[in-house]
């Protein structure tokens, strides 16, 4: 869970970096590690790094020294090339699992959110007691919509430790995002049991929310807001909630507010993103989708959107390759075809753009066929 | 009856409606408001719409009511009709419903003459198309409904003949059909003005789809989602008072919609009628008219999707219900708007000229208004006489218990009025006066000049409830020329012809398309607004085929109404 997630990361990394072990280093190189130790320790992380680099060119082949670099780089923001060096201390040591559990937790500072549980999985199946591995694998597994892992993940420790919130929490989560609300609410009034707070009412607007009950979910968000507005994924769902009860401004501002303290939030990267398309804030919206984009590499609402960006961008051809893309792989895709019908007319390939068109009405009239008023005679 | 025009009963009426309306419009520092709300006892408008509200929540109970203004009988002044609920399969009146027709007394007021002159309806009527589709000078109407449309012939003499069966648009040729917006236009350009038939879902023969309870714990009104759609249909006018169905095989037919807003405009100025149907849940539809095949028959292209008018710009189906067609822009191309339910925002397609439209309806303020409302009727027209076309869109949620549901989004919703700063919509309905600040369930919505002072006034028909008639106050110290055309050749109502008037060094030009708005049909005079010019210089008519002539008009006269006759010219006198 992300709560308990967040600082993790350095923790981890210190933590271990505190029960390295020294020995059959030159004299000058130990002092190096020493002085970057105690540098990244006090929390000087921007003097530990060069430190730390100057130790390793002398001693290449230290894989706590190089997991303790890729420590201080993510503590630095510097994800990319803390990626970088964890994976050259996993070439060494392929099975060392709290590195590959950094590595995962840098990709997930790096909103490489699939690359990130691929790691986290691998540390998981090694190390399946290891609680902080669960619980960043369910946060990654929530981001990419892999509710049924989540629940899979969770549901075991649920039994081992029923009264942990923030396991009930995700795992209610993910319970209500599959689509499994009565068991969601179990766990929901599991949580009201100690007590109204802001957990419990996210979790209620989160059911109510997958019933279309869109007012009284706004009404648990706004409790939730009042007594905890820092709880992740509050401000997304909170602004789902206003923006379906029709009040998109306000929406777009609690989208806002939670991309300000979790920038890789998929939904809210979405949803303001297609508000600012809507508001023809095209440049912000493309940031948005990209971002999600980056959370969710493979995502095609993402994808779509940025298709479509393309397209009222004028970037038809890119748009074009994008659209034959996503319809390939989902070809039940109604939208993606419909704007790829659109990018063959616009490039004058009126066969191609007849053929597209033809999909779009018979996927509308099958997705008509299966109404249940078409049916009533 | 009086065949007097313009000036003198003009100047009569002013002076009774000024006495009228003194209070109400004058009442407060700074002048009057730009629309006026006048009520039922000053109308003498007393008609309530029926919209046989049940707890089983049948949707035509919600999709009403249309009205129109039209001069029924033929003496310069805009009468009212207004259409009703009726008996259906789920519906029987306690009492009995009729739709109603209001002639206008010349003096601000009305009376009912709906018995005398036999309109009163008799099916759950939805709306009336209006056009005088024998040529005898008299305005015909078509009341499309939930079950039996009806054609009323007009007879010439204050009363009307349901001609329906005789002229082949009997019940039988509507099963199965629930006809909502209906277009009088000449789509093969002979001189006669053919019928075009928005059919709506297909709601059961018999026993109808309930979607069941909402969190209430109350039947509500299934969205059209649920309904399987239908073809709409299309008559030729046979020219002997008969109309043959001529849709079967064409695109018209292979487009199974949920057609409720139809205009008839020619959208790439090929001479040609073109039709542009708003379908709820489902893609528009542009049919372009391709002329006639070598057998002489219309082929008709549906190309929404290739025009970029089908779908939202996320490629979603969008739920359309008004619609209209105007060069709002004034670059000689008509451009199409539609109207759509909450947070789709509604739809301004300018035309590119290549038979592909932009959706400009965030540049022109119209979709930030209305991404909360649910728009039905509406019109592009000159309220304030600038020589631009403005906007003016009635909205209410088709959902009776959306107050429940939703924060901000409520089942009466507020009109709108878009000022036209040169080609730039504006949003002026806070200014527009206190009309605007009320709510209402609204649904058809025509405009007419029914005191005929030049100043285009309003009627809107609100679901289950009485409807509101806006007199316009806007522009007075602006001049115009009102003009009926009258059609020989071409049809007689001059449906797609084009004007064209210089008047201060500006030239401007509008075409006279057929429908728009939502059930609800216009009076068919053109209002050409100069602003503070002193004249018009001249004015061009480009009739529509099959003459195809155009004429320029001198010497006109300023502030009043004339009519015009294809190839015999002008008179100021009331066109018979």
């Amino acid at each position: 869970m992300r709560i308990s997630l967040r600082g993790a990361f350095g923790l981890a990394g210190i933590a271990w970096l505190a029960g390295m072990v020294w020995g059959q280093q030159p004299p000058a190189a130990e002092d190096l590690l020493r002085h970057a130790i105690e540098l990244h320790q006090s929390g000087n992380v921007t003097a530990a790094i060069p430190e730390y680099r100057a130790y390793l060119k002398q001693v290449p082949g230290n894989v706590m020294a190089r997991s303790n670099l890729g420590a201080a780089l993510a503590r630095a923001g510097l994800y990319e090339e803390a990626i970088a060096e964890y994976r050259k201390a996993l070439e060494s040591q392929p099975g060392n699992a709290p590195v590959r559990l950094n590595l995962g937790l840098a990709y997930y500072k790096a909103m490489k959110i699939s690359q990130a549980a691929d790691e986290v999985a691998r540390v998981v199946k090694e190390q399946p007691s290891n609680r902080q591995a669960i619980f960043l694998l369910a946060d990654c597994d929530l981001r990419l919509g892999e509710n049924q892992k989540v629940i899979e993940l969770l549901s075991p420790l649920e039994r081992q430790s029923p009264d942990d919130k923030a396991l009930i929490y995700m795992l209610g989560t993910a319970l209500i995002r599959d689509n499994q609300p009565e068991r969601g609410q179990v766990l929901v009034d599991r949580i009201l049991r100690d007590g109204d707070s802001a957990e419990a009412r996210l979790l209620m607007g989160a059911t109510k929310m997958s019933v279309h009950d869109f007012a009284g979910a706004l009404a648990d968000f706004q409790k939730a807001v009042d007594l905890n507005p820092s709880l992740p994924d509050l401000y997304s769902y909170y602004g789902m909630a206003l923006a379906a009860t029709g009040d998109t401004p306000n929406a777009a501002v609690a989208f806002r507010k939670e991309l300000a303290s979790n920038p890789n939030d998929y939904t809210s990267n979405v949803q303001l993103g297609v508000l600012l398309k809507q508001e023809e804030n095209y440049a912000e919206a493309r940031k948005c989708f990209e971002r999600a984009m980056e959370v969710r590499p493979g995502d095609a609402s993402a994808r779509y959107q940025l298709a479509a960006m393309d397209l009222l961008d004028g970037h038809t051809d890119e748009a074009r390759i994008a659209l034959e893309k996503l319809t390939r792989e989902i070809p039940q895709f109604v939208e993606a075809h419909v704007s790829l019908a659109t990018v063959y007319y616009r490039l004058k390939r009126k066969e191609d753009g007849d053929r597209e068109r033809a999909i779009v009405l018979r996927l509308n009239a099958e997705s008509q066929a299966a109404e249940p008023g078409a049916k009533v005679k | 009856m009086s065949r007097r025009f313009a000036n003198i009963d003009r100047r009569q009426f002013l002076k009774s409606a000024a006495a009228a309306f003194a209070l109400a419009r004058y009442g407060r520092a700074g002048g009057p408001h730009l629309f006026e709300e006048i009520p039922p006892d000053a109308s003498g408008i007393h008609w309530v719409h029926d919209n046989a509200a049940s707890v089983d929540h049948y949707l035509p109970e919600t999709m009403g009511p249309g009205c129109a203004f039209l001069d029924y009988d033929n003496d310069g002044w805009m009468d009212i009709y207004l259409v009703n609920s009726g008996p259906s399969d789920f519906y029987k009146p306690s009492k009995p419903i009729r739709n109603a027709l209001y002639k206008n007394n010349r003096d601000g007021t009305f009376t009912d003459v709906t018995e005398a002159a036999g309109v009163a309806g008799g099916s759950f009527g939805m709306g009336v198309a209006v056009g005088d589709y024998d040529n005898d000078g008299f305005p015909d109407m078509f009341v499309t409904a939930y079950g039996r449309p009806i054609l009323y012939r007009n007879n010439g003499n204050g009363t009307f003949t349901d001609v329906s069966e005789k002229a082949g648009l009997g019940a039988a040729v509507f099963e199965n059909h629930w006809t909502t917006s209906a277009v009088w236009f000449d789509f093969d350009n002979d001189g006669r003005l053919d019928l075009f038939v928005c059919s709506f879902v297909d709601y059961g023969a018999k026993s109808h789809f309930s979607c069941g309870d909402n969190k209430l714990g109350k039947h509500f009104y299934c969205i059209p989602r649920v309904f399987k759609g239908t073809a709409s249909l299309l008559f030729h006018n046979n020219g002997d008072g008969t109309f043959s169905q001529v849709s079967r095989g064409t695109d018209i037919e292979k487009a199974t919609g949920k057609g409720l807003g139809v205009v008839a405009v020619d959208v790439n100025n090929d001479g040609r009628m073109d039709l542009f149907v708003a379908n709820d849940t489902v893609q528009n539809f542009l049919f372009m008219n391709r002329g006639p095949d070598a057998a002489g028959k219309t082929r008709w292209e549906e190309i929404a999707l290739a025009a970029e008018v089908g779908f939202s710009t996320d490629g979603r189906a969008r739920s359309g219900m008004g619609v209209d067609a105007a060069d709002f822009d004034g670059d000689g191309w008509q451009d199409l708007f539609v109207a759509n339910v909450d947070q789709e925002m509604f739809s301004l397609y300018k035309n590119m000229k290549n038979e592909t439209f932009t959706d400009v309806a965030f540049k022109n303020q119209v979709a930030q208004a209305t991404r909360l409302l649910s728009g039905w009727g509406l019109r592009f027209f000159d309220y304030d006489n600038d020589g631009l076309l403005d906007l003016f869109l009635a909205n209410g949620h088709p959902d009776d218990m959306i107050d429940n549901y939703s924060q901000q989004v409520k089942y009466k919703e507020p009109l709108l009025l878009f000022h036209n700063d040169n080609g730039q919509l504006r949003n002026v309905s806070a200014e527009a006066g206190p009309v605007f600040g009320k709510s209402f369930p609204a649904r058809g919505l025509a405009i007419g000049d029914y005191d005929n002072d030049g100043l285009v006034d309003v009627l809107v028909g609100n679901n289950g409830g009485a409807p509101v008639l806006l007199h316009n106050n806007a522009g007075a110290d602006h001049h115009w020329l009102g003009v009926k055309l009258e059609g020989v050749k071409c049809n007689r109502d001059a449906v797609g012809a084009r004007l064209t008037w210089p008047a201060g060094g500006v030239t401007r030009s509008r075409v006279r398309n057929g429908g728009g708005s939502y059930l609800s049909a216009h009076d068919p005079r053109e209002v050409l607004g100069v602003g503070t010019a002193k004249a018009v210089e001249w004015l061009e008519v480009r009739w529509p085929q099959p003459s195809g002539r155009t004429e320029r008009f001198t010497s006109l006269p300023i502030d009043r109404y004339v009519g015009i006759i294809e190839g015999k010219g002008v008179s100021q006198s009331p066109v018979k």
